[in-house]
């Protein structure tokens, strides 16, 4: 009796204790809020989430697109679907500035190719194969601007060692004075 | 036991099926699945109760000339018109699958009128779960 008294008001004291996290759970960081009423018509800001899950990644302005590549988690709390990449569409958008911005969008998310990449089992060597391969793509496009720094300190260096150079002196010593 | 209450669209007063359907629906979804070979176009209303559907297949293409843009481009056209009877004027654009009527299908839909409201893609991302199928050797 005391026993089941006792896990009674156990379980009272969990039940009320419970219900306050489900509801205002906090969403990850990697979801955003795409709000329907805009201040501006025609602008829409865009997102990209792509190999940073934990960075958070609300737009600045009012914010309209969402991105999700298959490494982030999908959006699934405040739609009813999961999904990748969302336009949101005004009404006087030309026809092709709309599939402009929408194949933009999912070139960024990488939707497509994750798509072909997924299609037929990859064995770890040709895994492995694809990672050297965009590791060199992504490190050729954010290595160039600081290659130009190691060079202008040689082309520094290179004249100030010849001038060494030239102040040796290579002339024989005058034969006079060895007659005497 | 008692007696097993009639349904409303028994069969035995004859097919139904087509009445139901007279409701007017503002406010729907245009699910495109665009594969690599065929493209197929839904229309739905929000809830995800398939008002019509028609496919690059059905618009008469077959074998390859399904995949094709062009017949992705027909097959959203046939969608929306036996929709746009009924009143539709504003849609959600769903887009599936990695195939060449992606963009084809959406621009259709957007030449016929209809107001969008957002266009999603809801390609299905696995978080490395299933093994695919063993590579091609072609």
């Amino acid at each position: 009796m005391a026993a089941s008294s006792s896990l009674s008001h156990f379980f009272s004291f969990l039940l009320p204790s419970k219900q306050p996290p489900p509801p205002p759970s906090p969403p990850p960081p990697q979801v955003t809020i795409t709000t329907r009423h805009k201040p501006t018509p025609n602008s829409v800001s865009l997102v990209a989430q792509q190999h940073d899950p934990s960075s958070s990644s609300s737009s600045p302005s009012e914010l309209s697109s969402v991105m999700c590549p298959s490494l982030a988690h999908a959006n699934t709390l405040f739609f009813r679907s999961a999904y990748n990449v969302q336009v949101v569409v005004d009404d006087n958008e030309p026809e092709e500035r709309l599939l402009n911005r929408f194949r933009r969008e999912v070139m960024r998310a990488g939707v497509i190719q994750e798509c072909k990449r997924r299609r037929f089992f990859e064995n770890k060597q040709d895994q492995k194969k694809r990672k050297t391969r965009e590791a060199a793509k992504r490190n050729k496009r954010s290595r160039r601007p600081p290659l130009r720094s190691p060079l202008q300190n040689r082309q520094d260096a290179l004249p100030t060692t010849k001038k060494e150079e030239d102040d040796d002196n290579w002339d024989l010593p005058e034969e006079d004075g060895l007659s005497a | 036991m008692a007696k097993p209450i009639p349904k409303i669209g028994s069969r035995k007063n004859g097919r139904i099926g087509s009445r139901k359907h007279a409701r007017k629906i503002p406010k729907g979804v245009i699910h495109v699945q665009a594969s690599f070979n065929n493209t197929i176009v839904t229309v739905t209303d929000v809830r995800g109760r398939v008002i019509s559907w028609s496919s690059a297949g059905t618009c008469g293409f077959k074998g390859t000339r399904r995949g094709t843009p062009f017949a992705a481009q027909t097959a959203a056209g046939n969608a929306i018109r036996t929709v746009a009877n009924q009143g539709m004027q504003r849609a959600e654009v769903m887009i599936k699958g990695p195939g060449l009527g992606r963009d084809a299908a959406l621009r259709a839909i957007r030449r016929s009128g209809i107001l969008l409201n957002f266009i999603r893609d809801v390609t299905p991302m696995p978080h490395n779960g299933c093994r695919s199928p063993k590579k091609r050797r072609v």
